[in-house]
């Protein structure tokens, strides 16, 4: 017998809102946690272990997953704290199932970023001893990613702009997202200078959220939900910290974990009918999806909006999962004819040196 | 919820290697700690980098050593880069949690080739105030300080009804600091007596200066191999029979002080995918992460090793010295070395080098079957597992 086959089965997220006041961490994730098994048939029992995604530096609080445990459904479970991007915490609960020893799975991701210093958290990533005392951040990462790529692939300014107010747009219509006004293009170009060339409304958004993604082995997972959406292969890779050691004009490490999900998929970023993809900045979208082998036209991007208009920073790239399942299970809602085959792209680190890509199959 | 039953892979351990732990290691960076323990366990697997399919980094919480998400910055010293690489961080057990980690990622398909590396800087942080931080802050924080008043409130609880006496807990301090005299990458060694411990300097009472670990720079690292492709790189693998690592949710007011729950769910995980009926009979040697003597009292008797109430008098019996006939510790656990980051790894490598026979501490003649155990947070998370050549 070989390794079991996964599928998503649930998913569920919270409103992302620039700052839930009144709401703790653990209200966000019990909300996703209770509502995420609605219609399944399975409950909270029936799951054999939770795999979080949060951050310590975000929460202000050592292993702030053990603060959570209640609320994320793992009291007497097996638990693992996967600090980086949700994505993450996917691969590794879908490798334990996939190995027999578990059969249902549940993955959480949030964070609450109106409660930290996020320009902190970014500056504590950055090498300590070089880089981090001249300042080295990510939006100067960012600012130098996007100049070598304006300079090289004939872009401007306004076709960025343009780009980052279809991204609203289309999170005001299917993403959850909380957005006052929506921007376009004047506005995008407008808005603060924040890292030569990017403007703020350039960079991804931080915001405070929560989801929860329940997954299973295939056959309890075609018993829970008539659209079981399956994960057909997954790949990671990380670039080098230093970021002038990288590759210029473009993300080496999407490139290699989408290579790596595509050869046990059997299929490539041309052939998607649907993707999600994360940036850090509208170039590090744009950088992502040229990686991921993607065709804008031919392939729906980010009809959830992605991550520009959304950054809950450590749930970015399980949003990007959850939203792409529904996109397989429920294309009417998206106003999408029968898709079959979806990318998931999410990311991590100063000018996303860590990728990580899935793809999924109904 | 152990091990593999349908259809996963096997996962052995093919090499492994440890930095000489100290308290402060002023000459290396985090990076190149980790570089040195990654350095011995790839050339103890006849490997190098190349030959890696996939990394898992593992630390304390990064307040402990003030850089976010590390891994994105020692994965260069170690030459990662374009590999996958990912960390996990479980309080005091993430060694152990990483190489759970890294155990999936073989047995569910992923890498053929796992390395895993786990590390705490601690020298480098003020340590108790990080660990402060892990207390709620709105209701928590105002009356819990560090790790020790919680650990010492535990050990109280247990006094009376297990008979964890503070003679007792002494004996489990006087045993591993004697067998640490015998590991060459423990930084801790020195020959004390029960009464030594007794006198020592109340820190939190009825803990006591020598019952408490030291604060240690280190890092470990081992190399996870698939059935398919380990005998390439040891001609005796420690094969993981079953491995599991599980929590209890915080502020429980039914939470045991006496029993660890979550440590009892694991080892019985574990048991049923390893065949263990008689753990005491059928392990030749365990290596458990007692951060506090007391806690190794209180695993004897989670892990099965003894009834509970049993413990002061299975460690008074001997039987869990080097010459008894089911030693704990033979590394001298983390009483002779206490990177906590690390120190679940190297619980297990140091499991691991015994069944394979070629353990650089007191190796326990003929052992076959390792129990190790490890854990983390406030007590509340606990794992095990089972180790066999």
């Amino acid at each position: 017998m070989g390794l079991s086959r996964v599928a998503v089965v649930a998913s569920a997220q919270t409103e992302l809102r620039p700052s839930w006041s009144g709401a703790q961490h653990i209200d966000l994730i019990s909300a996703v946690v209770t509502s995420v098994f609605k219609g399944t048939g399975l409950t909270l029992d029936d799951v054999d272990f939770v795999i979080d995604s949060g951050s310590d530096v975000l929460d202000g609080r050592s292993i702030s997953n053990c603060g959570f445990l209640g609320a994320l459904g793992a009291h007497h479970k097996e638990e693992a704290r996967v600090e980086e991007d949700g994505l993450f915490s996917a691969l590794y609960g879908v490798n334990k199932i996939r190995s027999g020893a578990s059969n249902v799975g549940l993955i959480v991701a949030y964070s609450k970023p109106s409660e930290s210093r996020v320009d902190a958290y970014w500056s504590a990533m950055v090498e300590p001893f070089y880089q981090r005392p001249v300042g080295f951040s990510q939006a100067a990462a960012l600012g130098i990613q996007a100049q070598r790529y304006l300079a090289s692939s004939g872009r401007s300014q306004k076709d960025l702009a343009d780009v980052v107010a279809r991204r609203w747009a289309a999170a005001a219509e299917h993403g959850d997202v909380a957005i006052d006004d929506l921007p376009n293009s004047e506005a995008v170009l407008a808005s603060a200078d924040v890292a030569t060339p990017l403007k703020q409304l350039m960079m991804a958004r931080p915001l405070d959220g929560a989801v929860a993604v329940l997954i299973a082995r295939e056959d309890i997972a075609r018993r829970a939900t008539h659209a079981p959406v399956f994960v057909t292969g997954m790949g990671t890779s990380m670039d080098r910290h230093a970021f002038a050691s990288r590759e210029g004009g473009k993300l080496a490490s999407a490139e290699a974990a989408a290579s790596m999900a595509y050869k046990k998929a059997g299929w490539g970023g041309g052939e998607a009918d649907v993707a999600e993809v994360s940036g850090a900045s509208v170039v590090g979208e744009a950088l992502a999806i040229d990686a991921l082998g993607l065709c804008e036209g031919k392939t729906a991007i980010n009809l959830s909006g992605g991550a520009l208009p959304a950054d809950t920073i450590m749930a970015t790239g399980l949003i990007r999962l959850a939203q792409a399942s529904r996109q397989l299970s429920m294309p009417a809602v998206y106003g999408i004819p029968a898709p079959s085959r979806a990318v998931v792209h999410g990311a991590g680190g100063i000018a996303m040196q860590s990728n990580c890509v899935f793809t999924l199959e109904v | 919820m152990a091990n593999i039953n349908k259809g996963g892979r096997h996962v052995g351990i093919v090499g492994v290697g440890q930095t000489h732990h100290s308290r402060r290691r002023t000459d290396v960076s985090q990076a190149g700690l980790v570089r040195e323990a990654v350095d011995r366990a790839l050339a103890d697997a006849r490997m190098t980098m190349d030959d890696i399919d996939t990394v898992v980094i593992a630390t304390g919480p990064v307040l402990f050593a003030a850089v976010n998400q590390p891994e994105k910055w020692v994965a260069d010293a170690i030459g990662a880069q374009l590999k996958p690489v990912v960390r996990v961080t479980s309080g005091g057990g993430a060694g152990f949690a990483g190489g759970l980690a890294g155990y999936y990622q073989v047995a569910g398909g992923f890498a053929d080739r796992t390395l895993v590396v786990a590390y705490d800087k601690l020298s480098e942080g003020a340590l108790q105030y990080s660990i402060s931080t892990l207390y709620d802050p709105f209701w928590g924080r105002e009356f819990a300080v560090g790790i020790m008043g919680f650990s010492a409130a535990y050990w109280r609880a247990r006094m009376e009804p297990l008979g964890h006496t503070e003679e007792a807990a002494a004996m489990v301090a006087v045993k591993n600091l004697k067998n640490a005299m015998a590991n060459p990458y423990a930084h801790v060694k020195r020959e004390v007596t029960v009464e030594d411990v007794l006198a020592s300097k109340p820190l939190c009472w009825p803990i006591k200066l020598m019952d408490v670990p030291p604060i240690s720079d280190g890092a470990a690292a081992v190399v996870l191999c698939s059935e398919h492709v380990a005998h390439r790189y040891s001609d005796r693998p420690a094969w993981i029979r079953g491995i599991s690592y599980c929590c209890e949710a915080d502020n429980a007011a039914e939470r045991s002080l006496l029993l660890s729950e979550p440590l009892a769910i694991a080892a019985k995980n574990v048991y049923r995918a390893a065949g263990i009926t008689n753990p005491r009979r059928q392990f030749d040697v365990a290596e458990v992460q007692e951060p506090y003597t007391c806690f190794e009292l209180n695993y004897y008797e989670s892990l099965g090793l003894c009834p509970p109430g049993g413990a002061a008098e299975l460690i008074a019996s001997g039987a869990t010295q080097v010459t008894g006939d089911i030693p704990v510790n033979p590394s001298g656990g983390c009483l002779g070395a206490n990177p906590i980051g690390a120190a679940g790894l190297i619980r297990l490598i140091e499991g691991a080098t015994q069944v394979m026979g070629r353990s650089e501490n007191t190796q326990i003649k003929d052992a076959k079957l390792a129990l190790v155990q490890s854990g983390g947070g406030w007590a509340n998370l606990r794992g095990c597992a089972v180790l066999g050549a």
